[in-house]
């Protein structure tokens, strides 16, 4: 039984489609990544995941309908989006942004060990915890961002461009970090990533998208073998 | 250091700013109380009404200063307040503490009847939707004249102390007011500090990164929306107790837009910013009216854009960085 089921889903900005009838799905606590060029679809998609955007089709998770859900009642259901370009709350503390991301939790049981479980995974945050947020690396921004997804206790974690804007060493410690927590706490992952390379580096499957379309679709291993496709699609030799 | 000794010294060092903050609130207070026995009843007058300016900047600021909204209209929410109380007052005969109540609810009222379609609107439009209801609501009021006394307004009696108060009018207008004011602050502040208060934020900061964390932007904006004018309202209805009379002539726009500067001015965002605000509001017109009689439109512009100029994030930031300059030379030495 898949966790996430993605069925002919359409969606896009007003009159024009993005997604032309996408269908995927992703096994529970699998990492799924998503690859393609600019401008295929990859944010879009994420964004239909989370309700961000509306689409048709369908999009079931745990076997729970999510499309035509608004994103605060899919955030409800466990889908935690960290989307492009982070969402830091830049004048809030960094702890008040961790706060925020158990925000959707009723009660207070479990906040503090959440905060304390996320401190274990990024260590650079705890010193920081009463500086405003704005006041951090892009390293540690987006580290604060999967932090505070995670404070959701997320069945689904969907990440759009982790490595954006970072610098090489600190992606490669992002994606490890990534790869901890999905064995960890056993979370269903889908990531977005030009760097193909390194999402595949981590993911169990993955899937190329060409105009808001699927073109091809494979375990990560087999992805990375496809030398046409790194070339045509991932715009690097393997 | 050790990093535990690192904690427990921030935590004692937080403890003993937040004992300083204690006594420093417990001495304005006290300063608060003790003022109006001192001050001629004009002074009392205009002190009471700078609490008053500070509970509906206090409301303006959750709107704006906390959640990111704009609103050009919050005269109206102040005029509908003050004509509930006055209506309340004329008319029906009601007694004084029961309009405060009525007064709050018709203003949340009809804060949550704009709050929806507002939901829908951003930026320079919501401006527009909310400066429009400060522009229809003054030939409203002229309209029913039955109802509102139209442009001649409603003139009433001011409430009177009670004896074993042993206070002038001034005072105990003072004091009503003042009681009023501190317990709009507490809750709002308490408000502000809880799990509401950082969805406001979130939602001010970036709001889809707030929605996609779970927080319904719709049901936060109106309710910010409502609460806002409600605050407004009741400020409003003090402003009935304390003047004793409202024509629709003192709630034309200017006085939305005077709000909204006066909280600008004053601290966008900040806990002290209303109350600064509505000194500001309250003094530097009849400032400006002694140093130039012509023209105390221009002096009040000019001193508008100097505050902007010298502190962007407005008095309460330039305090605030006062205080740090103040603290840093201390320790120096």
């Amino acid at each position: 039984m898949s966790e996430l089921v993605v069925t002919d889903l359409v969606a896009g900005y007003g009159d024009a489609k993005v997604l032309h009838g996408l269908s995927l799905t992703v096994g529970p606590g699998e990492i799924c990544a998503i690859l393609g060029p600019n401008g295929a679809g990859k944010t879009t998609l994420l964004r239909a995941l989370s309700g961000m955007v509306r689409g048709r089709g369908s999009v079931r998770l745990g076997g729970t309908e999510l499309t035509g859900r608004s994103p605060d009642a899919i955030a409800r259901r466990g889908v935690a989006h960290v989307p492009e370009g982070r969402g830091t709350f830049m004048p809030l503390t960094v702890e008040e942004n961790l706060r925020l991301g158990a925000y959707v939790r009723r009660g207070r049981t479990g906040v503090e060990a959440d905060l304390d479980r996320i401190y274990t995974y990024f260590p650079a945050l705890k010193p920081r915890l009463r500086q405003a947020a704005g006041s951090l690396s892009g390293g540690e921004q987006q580290m604060l961002a999967i932090g505070r997804a995670l404070m959701l206790r997320p069945r689904l974690l969907l990440l759009d461009e982790p490595s954006l804007g970072l610098a090489p060493l600190v992606t490669r410690e992002l994606f490890r970090i990534v790869r901890a927590i999905n064995e960890q706490e056993r979370t269903t992952v889908v990531v977005v990533e030009q760097n193909a390379h390194l999402a595949l580096g981590i993911a169990q499957q993955a899937h190329v998208l060409e105009t808001g379309r699927i073109v091809l679709s494979g375990t990560a291993e087999r992805i990375r073998a496809d030398e046409q496709v790194a070339q045509s699609y991932l715009g690097y030799r393997v | 250091m050790s990093e535990a000794a690192e904690a427990r010294a921030s935590g004692s060092r937080w403890r003993v700013a937040a004992n300083r903050r204690w006594i420093i609130m417990a001495l304005l207070l006290a300063l608060t109380c003790y003022a109006p026995f001192q001050l001629v009843p004009f002074r009392v007058f205009q002190f009471t009404m700078v609490l008053i300016y500070a509970v509906a900047l206090l409301g303006l600021n959750l709107l704006v200063g906390h959640t990111g909204q704009i609103s050009l209209g919050h005269g109206a929410y102040f005029a509908v307040g003050a004509y509930t109380a006055a209506i309340l007052l004329h008319s029906w005969h009601v007694p004084y503490p029961a309009t405060l109540p009525a007064a709050a609810v018709a203003a949340f009222a009809l804060g949550l009847a704009f709050g929806v379609p507002a939901v829908r609107l951003r930026g320079l439009y919501l401006a527009l939707v909310t400066l429009a209801i400060a522009i229809f609501l003054v030939p409203l009021l002229k309209r029913f004249e039955s109802v509102t006394g139209g442009s001649m307004g409603l003139t009433l009696a001011k409430p009177v102390p009670p004896a074993w108060t042993g206070l002038a009018e001034d005072q105990w207008l003072y004091f009503l007011t003042l009681a009023v004011a501190v317990v709009a602050f507490l809750v709002t502040r308490s408000v502000l500090r809880s799990r509401v208060g950082r969805a406001l934020h979130a939602i001010r900061d970036n709001e889809a990164a707030a929605e996609v964390m779970g927080v319904r932007l719709s049901f936060y904006k109106t309710l910010s929306f409502a609460w806002s004018a409600m605050l407004a309202g009741i400020a409003g209805c003090l402003y009935t107790w304390v003047i004793g009379y409202v024509s629709p002539d003192s709630f034309v726009v200017t006085l939305s837009i005077t709000l909204l500067a006066g909280l600008v001015v004053g601290g966008l965002g900040s806990y002290w910013g209303p109350l600064l605000g509505g000194l500001f509001v309250m003094f530097v017109p009849s400032i400006s009216q002694s140093v130039n009689d012509a023209a105390p439109g221009v002096v009040f512009g000019l001193l508008i854009i100097a505050v902007m100029y010298v502190a962007p994030t407005g008095l309460a930031g330039l305090a605030g960085r006062a205080a740090y300059s103040i603290k840093k030379t201390l320790r120096k030495e």
